[in-house]
């Protein structure tokens, strides 16, 4: 019985698929609350849906300083969200889907998709360039949009300014 | 005797039969917290889907994104002259779409800390329900004022000007 | 019956399914006459003594031990003989059979996956250190560690509340990880690593969603949520307290 009183109090730690796949909920879950949610804090509240056009997207992506801290931003949520997303549902799937066959043909399908989704939202994201002159012309034809001043027209003057 | 017995046939739940006697169960609210957990988080891939897609129109075809994200606002333009213009339903419904979302993201943010700490803070499971009464008085304080900002505007003119003039609208992809 | 208990009529729904007869279950009403120290099992009872006599159900001791008439009361899990009719608020008591175990017959399931899973978890002690001269000596601590879950009876309460169970009838449930809980922690035990291994498959502890319905729904009180996390965490550390290599 003196073998207990050992320094050792231990088991190897598991490892393997289902345990990561959990572990990766948590951490990515995390990760989210606070991007996820600044995100629509920053689109929602700060400034409105109303107010987002191209114009928005570029004073973010393309700002001299700040667009490669939001390109990152968006690219880190954007990958959390699909594998956190997708993994979750497969989760869900394989508590319906039992027969192996059929479960292969799902994940498959599940990860595809996933990853054609993540594949043009990076490319977005990475790719952006602001286009001055498409910008220029959008305003000229529709009025500058003020991005953050909220709007004093009263709702007659969409007819005055269609008018126009 | 000689009569051998029957094979008794056994009854076996189908998959719909099994989703809904599952909802009878009267399970507290962990099962109520587990199936809206789940069902916010079907829902926010699904909305996730669509914004990557749109989102995508930004660096493809930007007159495209623009259109778009007007109909966020209610309005619809660039397509023919009998149907542009501003449609104040259309608005609502998107507004209280962009509710739905803000709700689930926030929901599924509060309890998913929640079930993390079931995870890493063994004391955690002694309190659940506590716990999701907290879940519930953090996600009701914050809809309230996220609701007051995000209900106000609808009740003046959209932020974009509505285009109606589309004799002169751009083309759908621009000539850079 | 005492002046406070008064007699009072029940209506009793029983889902029932006979399979020489049936193609699926249905529901079947009955009237009955209960006091305040009816339990549920004595009404079923009732019905079954002297209303209809094919009404099949399972139970053994009657007393919440031997775990056998485990049956789902008014929408939730329980045993119908610690379950007392006075403190079911409606005067309406349906019963119906545990859900996610193929039906046999009326309140009676078919209990062999369950007990599938209960073995699969080696519920024994797994020790092959020679025999000490006295008994395997334990502290009171050391017994305390697992106390909670020795407390388990098997009666699939646990496991026939949980939604991962009802989808997926290969996830090993609730009950089974409470017995591998129940050896894993005992300090004179040396299958730890073996059992963790067990229940780290795809099938394991990782399909727990945490919904609290098993912990709500075990006669014994077992804190099963709770237990399952501590073998969840005994996983990621591979801290069990104890030194279980020889």
């Amino acid at each position: 019985m003196a073998k207990r009183s050992g320094a050792g109090r231990r088991v190897k730690p598991a490892g393997g698929f289902e345990l990561l796949a959990w572990y990766w909920m948590r951490i990515s879950g995390l990760l989210l609350v606070v991007l996820a949610l600044g995100h629509l804090f920053i689109t929602h509240i700060i400034y409105n849906v109303e107010s987002i056009n191209y114009a928005f997207v570029a004073s973010r992506w393309a700002a001299p300083k700040t667009g490669f801290f939001w390109r990152i931003w968006d690219l880190s949520m954007i990958s959390l969200a699909m594998f956190h997303g997708f993994n979750g549902l497969r989760q869900v799937l394989d508590e319906y889907v039992i027969n192996p066959s059929r479960r292969v043909v799902v994940h498959t399908l599940i990860w595809s998709f996933m990853f054609a989704l993540l594949g043009i939202g990076s490319y977005a994201i990475l790719m952006f360039q602001k286009d001055e002159k498409y910008i220029n012309q959008w305003e000229l034809e529709h009025g500058r949009v003020a991005n953050s001043s909220p709007s004093t027209s009263p709702a007659s003057s969409v007819l005055v300014d269609s008018t126009r | 005797m000689s009569q051998s017995l029957r094979t008794p046939q056994v009854y076996r739940r189908g998959f719909r039969d099994r989703l809904v006697e599952g909802l009878r169960y009267g399970g507290g609210v962990g099962q109520w917290s587990w199936l809206i957990h789940r069902l916010t988080g079907l829902g926010i891939l699904l909305f996730l889907v669509i914004h990557i897609v749109d989102t995508f129109f930004v660096v493809a075809f930007p007159a495209l994104y623009d259109h778009t994200v007007a109909i966020y606002s209610g309005i619809i333009s660039g397509l023919h002259p009998t149907v542009n213009g501003y449609y104040w339903p259309l608005r609502w419904v998107f507004r209280l779409g962009e509710l739905g979302l803000i709700a689930s993201v926030l929901f599924h943010a509060l309890n998913g800390i929640r079930i993390v700490l079931f995870d890493f803070w063994p004391k955690a499971v002694n309190h659940q329900k506590t716990l999701f009464n907290a879940v519930q008085i953090v996600f009701w304080v914050i809809m309230i004022l996220v609701t007051i900002r995000v209900v106000s505007p609808l009740f003046s003119a959209p932020e974009h000007v509505p285009v109606l003039k589309t004799a002169s609208a751009p083309a759908m992809v621009p000539s850079r | 019956m005492t002046t406070t208990d008064s007699v009072r009529n029940l209506t009793l729904k029983i889902k029932r399914y006979d399979p020489e007869r049936d193609e699926k279950p249905h529901w079947e009403e009955y009237e009955v006459e209960v006091d305040g120290h009816d339990r549920v099992l004595d009404v079923i009872q009732k019905v079954k003594w002297y209303q209809d006599e094919t009404l099949g159900l399972r139970r053994s001791c009657a007393h919440g031990v031997c775990g056998s008439d485990a049956m789902r009361i008014n929408g939730i899990n329980g045993l119908a003989c610690k379950v007392l009719v006075k403190n079911l608020q409606s005067s309406l008591l349906t019963v119906e059979p545990i859900l996610g175990l193929p039906v046999i017959k009326d309140l009676i399931v078919d209990m062999k996956p369950f007990f599938d899973h209960y073995k699969s978890v080696m519920p024994f002690l797994i020790n092959d250190d020679p025999p000490p001269t006295t008994e395997r000596l334990q502290s009171p601590a050391e017994r305390a560690r697992f106390d909670d879950s020795t407390k388990c009876i098997l009666c699939a309460c646990c496991t026939t509340a949980c939604p991962p169970f009802w989808g997926d009838q290969k996830y090993v449930g609730p009950a089974a990880i409470v017995n591998a809980h129940r050896f894993i922690f005992d300090s004179r035990d040396r299958g730890a690593a073996e059992r963790l291994d067990i229940l780290n498959d795809a099938q394991g502890v990782w399909r727990c969603r945490t919904v609290f319905n098993c912990t709500s729904a075990c006669p014994r009180d077992i804190k099963v949520t709770q237990a399952i996390q501590e073998v969840k965490r005994a996983m990621l550390t591979g801290d069990i307290g104890f030194d279980p290599s020889t």
